[in-house]
């Protein structure tokens, strides 16, 4: 393949103050690759996440990535009291766009409704989002990350706290986005990593590379063993 | 109906009525940024600290006889000038941030303090823009009024959808390549100049009330910020008259009585709302 990695770690290293959370960290996702990244919790998948995204600058070491971004964060943050409809929430996906009169075009306002329909949100757009279930809110995030027509989407668990039922949902989605773009996920839902990616970081201590089956036969009889994550040299 | 022949009748209340809508405007649609960013402590301090300035241009107007050095030119720079510093330290030294906020507050009111008493005569106006007296209004202030409304709306005109992403959700405001820092320190300096609009209606002290109850109350009913700052103006201009029109009749102070009617309308708007809410959960 000759094409251009979309993203690029080389000996990345990131940490605060005197103490490195992240050391010498080395990995390439190419083009088109569905990634899962999975871990500990406070083992810096969040971290790899911003230092792709460029809200943290690494201390040593260089990130490259290709193409435009789109981010998913987790709903958490949010303030569940705004009054901002779903509507708006996913037009501002097109903010970097938007002209100095502060006006969207058509074509943003046509772009923001495909958007809604691949997330199957459209009925749901004059809705306040603070009142969308937790699995919605979800989608709506996404069809404002998608509004921006990203080549790259990174979601910060997207699945976290919501009901089975919605979660298969946002992975069908999901794989069907990952067929037209390159998809980082954070989670710590591993059936859905054996499943539905093409590749897994593990993040402990270190960056290590899995394919879905390795995961599976590595981790299917517990989570983060130190001693089972430890990819043998062969 | 005595109160509206009054106020054909009487310039200065006609004036008074006039400078309330005209506040209420800016305090409508600032007030609901105040609200849903959750800056009320910060508009506070900035509230409090004007009055560093009010002092400055009174003693100087007073003590030697510098004319033009009128309260509300120091009121905007001492208001603007405190807006840039906190938003700063909320910028970049955020763990102090709440210490530096009751700095600058006291730290204006102290210095304010200390200019009135150092001022020769009786300071009838010290009272006045601490409680407001909405029937000093002149048709000068009446035109400034309407240059700052006019400012501040054409602002919010052009860069409301970018106000409204850093309220929401800074981080994705800056992955898409604005300028967070920018425009927050441009939402805090409006903030402040709306502020001393409304001194001139309610006071220092009063001025949170109107700032942030209409708004409150709006964020109540609706599920858009537009429809919010639209419902907050009706609101805050609702509260200027009839709090005017009973001050009129009830010969109360009027800054006071706009607060007390806005105050009064907020407990009950929170009482019926959370009393609908319960009988809709069962």
């Amino acid at each position: 393949m000759n094409s251009k990695p979309a993203v690029q770690f080389h000996d990345v290293s990131f940490g605060y103050d005197h103490l490195f959370t992240l050391e010498k960290i080395n990995f390439t996702i190419q083009p088109g690759d569905f990634v899962g990244v999975i871990g500990p919790n406070g083992s810096g998948k969040t971290t790899i996440l911003k230092l792709i995204l460029g809200m943290l600058q690494p201390r040593e070491g260089k990130v490259q990535v290709l193409g435009k971004l789109g981010y998913v964060p987790q709903r958490l943050h949010l303030d569940p009291k705004f009054p901002i409809s779903v509507r708006e929430l996913v037009l501002s996906g097109r903010l970097s766009q938007l002209p100095w009169y502060g006006r969207y075009s058509q074509a943003d306002k046509d772009i923001a409704e495909r958007a809604m329909e691949t997330v199957k949100i459209a009925d749901l757009k004059d809705q306040r989002f603070g009142t969308l279930s937790t699995g919605q809110a979800q989608r709506a995030l996404l069809a404002r990350a998608l509004a921006g027509e990203p080549k790259l989407l990174i979601l910060d668990e997207p699945t976290a706290n919501i009901d089975p039922e919605s979660s298969a949902e946002i992975h069908q989605i999901l794989k069907g986005l990952a067929k037209h773009m390159t998809v980082i996920m954070v989670t710590h839902d591993l059936t859905t990593v054996i499943h539905d990616t093409k590749k897994v970081l593990c993040v402990q201590e270190g960056v290590t590379e899995f394919s879905p089956d390795e995961v599976c036969e590595h981790f299917a009889i517990g989570l983060y063993h130190a001693p089972l994550i430890q990819k043998e040299d062969s | 109906m005595e109160f509206l022949q009054a106020l054909y009748a009487n310039p200065l209340l006609f004036y008074a009525v006039l400078a309330g809508l005209l506040a209420s405007v800016c305090s409508g649609v600032i007030g609901s940024y105040v609200v849903v960013k959750r800056v009320v402590l910060i508009s506070g301090s900035i509230a409090h600290s004007i009055l560093g300035g009010i002092g400055l241009c009174v003693w100087l107007q007073r003590a030697h006889n510098i004319s033009w050095a009128l309260p509300l030119y120091g009121a905007l720079i001492t208001g603007i000038l405190s807006a840039l510093i906190i938003g700063w330290i909320h910028l970049y030294y955020r763990e102090r941030e709440d210490t530096v906020i009751a700095a600058v507050w006291s730290l204006g009111m102290a210095s304010g303090v200390i200019f009135i008493s150092q001022t020769p005569g009786f300071n009838v106006e010290l009272t006045s823009f601490l409680i407001g007296n909405i029937l000093w209004v002149s048709p000068q202030d009446l035109y400034l009024l309407v240059l700052l409304d006019a400012i501040v709306l054409t602002f919010v005109v052009l860069l409301h959808k970018r106000f409204l992403a850093i309220c929401f959700d800074e981080e994705q405001a800056k992955l898409q390549g604005i300028s967070v820092k920018f425009y927050y320190l441009l939402l805090l300096t409006l903030i402040a100049i709306t502020i001393v609009m409304l001194i001139q209606v309610v006071g220092i002290i009063l001025v949170m009330t109107l700032l942030t109850i209409p708004a409150a109350i709006g964020n109540m009913m609706t599920s858009r910020l537009s429809r919010m700052m639209m419902a907050a103006v009706i609101l805050c201009a609702l509260f200027t008259f009839t709090g005017t029109a009973t001050s009129y009749y009830l010969d109360w102070p009027s800054g006071a009585t706009i607060a007390l009617l806005a105050g009064a309308f907020y407990l009950v708007s929170l009482l019926v709302i959370n009393r609908s809410r319960r009988v809709s959960y069962q």
